[in-house]
């Protein structure tokens, strides 16, 4: 395989050197590229119960390069971790070439092969992606094919093993996708209407005891999706029959209960219904959840083991306190002898641009945003029925700019959080209130500032933070905040931070005492433990 | 680690010496309605555009956004061009993304939906916003990343400029 990857750079580098030769000619190609480094300076901090690394040191580099020319394209990736930051997966290790790929794109078909990413509908049944914020990347390497017929049918078939950590395993992923757009078809013109529809069977050897329990080493999953839109209206609506899932059984003794594995299938439907015009949008989701785990390597806990891609559909917050518990999507919860197959629940969100000079909007309008979400474990396998409250958050935001120098963000959250994902009934409640405020003094020069409040009686009850940030247009930017737990720990999370940007190329350096939490992106979350340390980040692309 | 070093010194030295332009990917994309959108279509070969890559997550992003819409009644006065605002956002928030566009008023944008990040990883955008500045040929003639307030204003300028 190494040689294999070798003998594919070396291929691609001579490629990008022809073309270099040719220089001046318009058949020459072009090479693009990026590159990131993120990497810590821990130190010690007994206060926050900061665990700092050997070394003091983790740093995640990647450079990602690819050369076109015409319809064809190659590239690849390379990272190091030199050691992987703390709290991402730890299978992240050392120096490799991690993605490498070669593609053919015509107008009506494409044909990948190598390392690629692909999505089947949401993202539910099947999902290859990377995220670097989650140390996530399941690429599959294998080959890929699409064809479109005109824009009536689209088709995908692929086939690959994909990634975990370092390597690509043994596991093996081949499926297909078909939409077809049926307006296209009869020709109307104000009305979408697509049905589309996914198979992905995945084999992966297993253990002479699982064997013997009944579990097979391939299943099939199938999904179909209905599309719709007309004049501002949509209606999207997902099926899906995941296949055969394998939990290890947190209930087995070997008398009692003599199950090493649980055998489930997996299954999730999805409903979409949305409304935008007249300044109005209105989305409403809904969505239930049961077994819909789908691990790389069966067993394996990394955060990053999975083929599929099951983000919490809730409101995502930006601001410091409303992040200290994000929902965490239950896909199944096995914790000892509790199981509960998933969860069931859905969201709303409501926006509206108050227009200028009317009442409400004044000379320069406002933006009005509420979100709703609310979240239950399944108290049953094949059933709906809920059982207890996992979350539930209402949010409110306000954008008015008040004056042409002065621009005013409210927003307003209650959350309510349950800490035992569901294994009992009892939740944390919370209350946020933030305040943003920019304020330009002149075309390049402007000043941010934060204030945050969070009120709990539960966890670590309240706090404050407080966020100010200079603007130098274009390229500077210095930011100071502080985040202080006044309701028990009497803890200060302070951290300070300068960016310099220019063109493609950003620098930021920062210093601070980060809490242990969760970070999400996307939806999906990893937990990263406390640390105190310097952070510097760049990202530059050509 | 030595073949990596080596490697990494050779592809940025052939990068470096590439002085070819960068021009659109061709990449299928979502536009508000569901409907399959190339990007290689973007180019109609009589305006430049501005092509934003954004996420309802990323507050920056909807700053800058929110900074060109107020600013783009003027700036059209100025010169021709149109706005595509990619949404990044996956399929967790692509519909609150469609509904985000019409409660912030950017009916003067192309919306196009990016779900698994295939144009995002074409344009080699790592971190989003990143803005880009495309002439009437395809051919990227500005970009940057991140968004201080005030910063829009380069975009107009280079797009004056092309004329």
């Amino acid at each position: 395989m190494k040689k294999l990857t070798i003998l594919f750079v070396l291929s691609l580098l001579s490629v990008s050197a022809f073309a270099e030769q040719r220089e001046g000619e318009k058949t020459k190609g072009r090479l693009t590229g990026s590159f990131e480094t993120n990497s810590i300076f821990y130190v010690e901090d007994a206060k926050s119960g900061a665990i700092t690394p050997q070394d003091n040191f983790g740093s995640n580099n990647y450079l990602k390069l690819d050369y076109y020319h015409g319809k064809f394209s190659a590239g690849i990736q390379g990272e190091a971790y030199m050691p992987v930051l703390q709290g991402y997966p730890t299978d992240l290790t050392k120096v490799a070439l991690t993605n490498y790929y070669a593609q053919w794109v015509d107008d009506s078909f494409s044909v990948t092969a190598g390392t690629f990413y692909e999505q089947f509908g949401s993202g539910l049944l099947f999902r290859a992606y990377e995220d670097r914020t989650l140390g996530m990347n399941n690429a599959l390497t294998g080959a890929r094919f699409t064809y479109n017929y005109k824009d009536i049918v689209a088709l995908k078939a692929i086939w690959g093993m994909p990634r975990l950590g370092m390597k690509f395993t043994d596991t093996q992923v081949r499926g297909g996708d078909i939409s077809f757009a049926i307006s296209n078809l009869v020709g109307w013109k104000a009305t979408h209407l697509a049905v589309e529809g996914s198979v992905i069977n995945r084999y992966e050897a297993i253990s002479a005891d699982l064997k013997e329990e009944g579990g097979k080493p391939s299943s099939t999953g199938f999904s179909g999706r209905v599309n719709f839109e007309h004049k501002g209206f949509v209606v999207r609506g997902e099926y899906i029959d995941a296949g055969e899932r394998h939990y290890p059984n947190g209930a087995y003794d070997g008398v009692n209960d003599p199950r090493i594995d649980l055998i489930k299938n997996g299954n999730a439907q999805l409903v979409e219904l949305g409304y935008s015009g007249h300044g109005l949008g209105v989305n409403v989701t809904a969505r239930r959840l049961e077994y819909m785990d789908m691990p790389t390597v069966y067993r394996n806990t990394s955060t990053a083991n999975a083929l599929n891609y099951i983000p919490a559909l809730t409101a995502q917050y930006s601001y410091l306190l409303m992040n200290l518990n994000p929902y965490i999507v239950q896909p199944s919860t096995l914790l000892g002898s509790y199981i509960a197959p998933g969860e069931i629940g859905g969201q709303v969100d409501i926006y509206y641009n108050v227009a200028r000079r009317t009442k409400l909007g004044g000379k320069r309008g406002m933006k009005l945003g509420l979100n709703y979400s609310t979240y239950w474990s399944l108290a049953a396998d094949r059933s709906a029925k809920a059982d207890n409250l996992l979350w539930q958050s209402i949010n409110f935001t306000l954008e008015k700019q008040i004056t042409r120098k002065f621009k005013l963000n409210f927003l307003y959250s209650f959350q309510e959080y349950n800490d035992s994902h569901g294994v009992n009934n009892y939740t944390w409640k919370t209350n946020i209130f933030v305040a943003d405020m920019l304020y330009k003094w002149t075309p390049t020069l402007s000043t941010r500032l934060e204030l945050q409040y969070l009120l709990s009686k539960d966890d670590d009850r309240d706090w404050m933070a407080a966020l100010a940030e200079v603007n130098f247009a274009p390229h500077w930017s210095v930011y100071v905040s502080d985040m202080y737990n006044h309701g028990k720990t009497n803890l200060h999370y302070y951290n300070a931070g300068v960016s310099y940007t220019k063109s493609r190329t950003r620098i930021q350096l920062s210093y601070g005492r980060n809490r242990a939490g969760v970070v999400c992106s996307g939806g999906v979350c990893r937990n990263i433990p406390a640390y105190t340390g310097a952070n510097l980040m760049i990202t530059t692309s050509f | 680690m030595r073949l990596f070093k080596r490697l990494f010194m050779a592809v940025v030295a052939i990068a470096v010496s590439f002085t070819a332009a960068a021009q659109l990917p061709s990449v299928k994309l979502e536009n508000r309605k569901g409907e399959t959108v190339n990007t290689s279509s973007l180019v109609d070969g009589k305006t430049p555009m501005i092509i934003s890559f954004w996420a309802v997550t990323c507050k920056p992003c909807i700053q800058e956004l929110d900074a060109i819409n107020d600013a783009m009644p003027d700036w059209l006065e100025e010169a021709s061009f149109r706005v595509i605002a990619v949404s990044t956002d996956d399929s967790r928030f692509s519909a609150q993304a469609r509904a985000w566009v019409e409660g912030h008023g950017w009916s003067d944008f192309t919306v196009l939906f990016d779900k698994n990040k295939e144009f995002m990883r074409a344009m080699n955008v790592s971190y989003t916003p990143q803005v880009f500045v495309v002439d009437k040929n395809g051919k990227v003639v500005y970009s940057h990343t991140g968004y201080t307030a005030g910063s829009e204003q380069e975009l107009i300028d280079k797009i004056k400029s092309l004329k």
